[in-house]
């Protein structure tokens, strides 16, 4: 029997009283019955953490007379019914990743919430706020740090009163490098990603002989274009090739980069003055015309559907000397920097120039045009990529970062064991994309202590239970707050996630320590599966014959999910 | 040559089926591949332009016949989530998986053959009673067990091979063919081939162990004896050569099976194949490249069933007297 196992024996007796319905909770007159409930989670195969918690929330659920089913269902169609039917399921597990971008909390704040994405965007859960989509929108045009700051710690507190997520838990990343390979000390992490970063691949730096950077990869990477990402070994690998005027550096802040100075004379205009120097892979300058191609290109028609939506704020780009690029906004936007500047990709207009003319009078678009060797200013040049196999990336010996490594290579590996021995054995020396038992990789560094090094960083994504707030009982707040209180969060992390994930109550990870209310995880509303109860006996619901049913006089007239 | 004629058509027939079952069965599965493409900032206008993009607007009979269309031509399409033409996808996998294949195949029967042959003239010998049990172990064991098991001895434990891949991290080759001859490349082989042999030696050994048994009982095997001939010179020359009939038609098919049922192996050794490639494909609703996978596969086993068809008839002109009859 293992920890899981125990851990959710425990809580099922630990619970069992809580199935007969006290006293109290059967006076009063109830409604119906409230139907039964299917949360939708990926597979135990495809997630077995996410599956695991599925199974413990369901549990706890289940002691406030909740009739609780899993619907297991693949990833695909996990997908289908909850973005595109959207009035049909009541409940499901779901996941935001962390990636760099998401460093501003404007991603999350924004796009998951607002009302004005409930129809078609993200906001499948159906949250509509008034309050909360003005604090959302002014902290979108808040240019103050400090004020901004504060209405982002409203924003959560917003969502910790109306729980339209139960917020379960922040994933702990777990990495590893060789460290006789590597000297220790030039490792870095970046909030929120661990040592999986951009920092981190032009610092280390190699100890001895060996002089590539190995680092394993799960996935393939699909597509190596400026203008089109398949999957996040793509970016890792983009970011790599191409300059952005920005990088969101390793406190999570965005900080100048080609850009050698960012400047804001008014809410609505940013000038970004380039560095000297700068030469493309095939050497060329990169110029001022340059980047505003590649800030105008992505607006093109649909040539890049994945990047239009970032420049769609841009009012125009222009060249105002031979070092300097100026922005004019349509609106103010704080997360312009990191959403936009240190996102989209600097390309030479020379060679995508032609190509987007060209396949603006075809069917496909820019993302379908495959440079035979990619060319950015990046501090790693391309080298080749073999479909499954590895991707392989060589020092850009011109460049002004230039990385202490000669390669960076990425190796594909599915194997989760088979990688384990990849990384004892020396074939690869950063374990950088990792689902396995993190105890194994723990009790490897400890058996080999002059050998790896492990670094754990709390992830700026989420896990969570995403409730549908268009249909009954979910549409009443007290209903949500009662059953994100009846979650047990540390049990969660302890159990589901093998103790590699810390408790989470908003959508701003602690990773964001400039943007995390520091106490919110200590504020979900009734605190744990009592005050839930207690919650619920307030908000009119009754159990009755073990069943919780709507407080008197509401009917269920919901069609239970198929 | 007429019955030549007829099976390249009933080759035809099967590639048209099986193009069309394939098409439809990825459009009625749930799912659409734009779903690969959420995030915090995709739209219903991104998802009209992705699916404009994929051609996936248009009315499922047009897209059918284009798709027909374009396969008549030779083009495959191009992968929804690679922007790769699909064929370039597949050719740049099937030298791994043809090299791990036929690596396999060749080992597997070359040692099924002389092992059923012995074990048909060993019958009722203590080794038969081990050698049977131990055959069909391996062949009912699971692929990924075995993998597993010669990974964590061979590679973890004792170091000798590595631990997944075809090549050494960043190895740099002249040319394909370079690459596929190098020793880096053999050595990273054995273990994924090695397995698959394991796997498949089951079904030609006992194969050939039941023909032999049966030819063993022929009377030119006991004219054989009468003569005087070493019982090797019996199994080897002329029993065993008259055992092969059915063996080589298994190999033909075993090939042509084996090119796209290596997924698990693949997966295990992290070997850059097509079964891989299929998997990626399905899993990301990846509508061009999968059926291209599909369809590359198919034709592969129907190409190797139609030779072992001709295979059979060459090797017993009995069957081809048969037909024309």
């Amino acid at each position: 029997m293992n920890r899981r196992s125990i851990l959710l024996a425990a809580s099922a007796l630990a619970g069992f009283k809580g199935l007969a319905p006290a006293p109290s909770q059967a006076q009063g007159a109830a409604g119906d019955p409230i139907r039964p409930l299917v949360l939708i989670t990926r597979p135990q195969a495809a997630a077995p953490a996410a599956y695991q918690a599925a199974e413990l929330i369901a549990q706890e659920w289940r002691k406030l007379g909740l009739q609780v089913e899993l619907r297991p269902l693949p990833n695909q169609q996990m997908s289908q019914v909850v973005w595109y039917d959207r009035q049909r399921w009541d409940f499901t597990m779901w996941q935001m990743v962390g990636r760099p971008e998401r460093g501003d909390p404007d991603e999350m704040v924004y796009n998951l919430l607002h009302s004005a994405n409930i129809a078609t965007g993200y906001n499948f859960v159906g949250y509509n706020n008034p309050a909360y989509d003005r604090l959302a929108e002014a902290q979108r045009s808040e240019l103050d740090q400090a004020r901004r700051q504060q209405i982002v710690r409203q924003v959560q507190e917003v969502v910790n009163q109306d729980q339209p997520y139960a917020f379960l838990v922040h994933p702990v990343n777990l990495h590893a490098f060789n460290k006789q390979v590597f000297v220790e000390a030039s490792a870095v992490k970046q909030a929120g990603l661990g040592i999986r970063n951009f920092w981190n691949w032009i610092s280390l730096t190699p100890a001895g002989a060996q002089r590539d950077i190995i680092v394993n990869s799960t996935e393939p990477v699909k597509a190596t274009n400026p203008f089109y990402v398949s999957g996040a070994p793509d970016s890792w690998v983009t970011d790599l090739i191409w300059d952005r005027l920005m990088r969101v550096g390793p406190d999570g802040l965005p900080q100048p980069w080609a850009a050698e100075r960012v400047v804001q004379p008014d809410a609505t205009t940013i000038d970004c003055v380039l560095r000297d120097g700068m030469a493309f892979h095939n050497g060329d300058p990169v110029t001022p015309e340059d980047v505003v191609f590649s800030f105008e290109a992505p607006g093109v028609g649909n040539e890049s559907p994945m990047y239009r939506p970032f420049v769609q704020n841009i009012a125009s780009v222009t060249a105002t000397d031979a070092k300097t690029v100026r922005f004019k906004l349509k609106r103010p936007d704080a997360a312009f920097r990191i959403a936009v500047l240190a996102k989209l990709n600097i390309v030479q207009k020379k060679i995508w120039a032609p190509v987007l003319a060209e396949y603006q009078g075809r069917p496909e678009n820019l993302e379908s045009y495959v440079e035979a060797r990619p060319i950015g200013s990046g501090p790693y040049r391309f080298v080749r990529s073999r479909v499954n196999e590895e991707v392989v990336l060589e020092a850009n010996p011109n460049h002004w970062a230039k990385p202490k490594a000669d390669r960076w290579i990425m190796r594909i590996m599915t194997n989760t064991e088979a990688t384990l021995g990849a990384f004892r054995r020396g074939e690869i020396n950063v374990l950088a994309d990792y689902f396995g038992d993190p105890d194994l990789v723990k009790e490897m560094a400890a058996q080999n202590p002059r050998l790896i090094a492990v670094r754990e960083e709390v992830d700026i994504g989420f896990q969570f239970v995403g409730m549908n707030l268009r249909r009954a009982p979910f549409s009443d707040a007290a209903f949500r707050r009662a059953l994100s209180a009846a979650v047990n969060r540390e049990m969660m992390a302890g159990a589901a996630w093998n103790g590699q994930a810390v408790p989470a109550n908003s959508m701003v990870s602690p990773a964001l320590k400039a943007w995390h209310d520091a106490g919110i995880v200590g504020r979900v509303p009734g605190g744990n599966l009592d005050g839930a109860k207690r919650l619920l006996q307030e908000a009119g619901y009754r159990v009755v014959g073990g069943r919780l049913h709507y407080p008197a006089g509401v009917r269920e007239t919901t069609t239970p999910f198929q | 040559m007429k019955r030549f004629g007829a099976r390249v058509a009933h080759a035809g027939f099967v590639l048209w089926a099986v193009a069309t079952l394939t098409f439809l069965l990825f459009r009625l599965m749930p799912g659409d591949p734009t779903l690969n493409f959420l995030s915090d900032s995709f739209s219903e206008e991104m998802r009209a332009d992705l699916l404009q993009s994929f051609g996936l607007d248009k009315p499922l009979p047009e897209q059918y016949l284009i798709y027909l269309g374009s396969l008549l031509r030779g083009d495959l399409g191009v992968s929804f989530l690679q922007k790769r033409p699909v064929l370039d996808i597949l050719l740049a996998a099937l030298p791994n998986t043809a090299a791990l294949t036929v690596t396999a195949l060749v080992i597997a029967y070359a040692f099924g053959i002389v092992a059923g042959a012995f074990l048909a003239f060993a019958r009722g010998t203590v080794t038969e009673g081990i050698a049977i049990p131990a055959a069909l172990i391996t062949r009912a064991a699971p692929e990924f067990w075995l993998g597993m098991l010669l990974l964590s001895w061979l590679s973890f434990a004792w170091g000798i091979f590595p631990s997944g891949g075809a090549n050494v991290a960043g190895s740099e080759f002249t040319s394909e063919w370079a690459r596929l001859t190098s020793v880096d490349f053999l050595w990273h082989l054995v273990l994924p081939a090695l397995t698959l042999a394991l796997y498949l030696q089951g079904l030609p050994l006992l194969l050939m162990r039941a023909t032999m048994l049966e030819v063993l009982n022929d009377e030119f095997i006991v004219m054989a004896r009468m003569k005087g001939l070493s019982r090797w010179a019996i199994v080897m020359r002329h029993a065993a050569r008259n055992a092969l009939l059915p063996v080589a038609t298994a190999f033909a098919l075993g090939l042509g099976s084996s090119f796209g049922g290596n997924v698990v192996i693949e997966t295990v050794f992290s070997w850059p194949g097509l079964g891989r490639v299929l998997v990626s494909a399905v899993q990301g609703a990846d509508y061009p490249l999968a059926q291209g996978a599909f369809i590359m596969i198919a034709a592969v086993l129907v190409l190797m069933n139609m030779v072992a068809d001709l295979l059979y008839a060459w090797l017993d002109p009995r069957v081809s007297v048969g037909a024309r009859r």
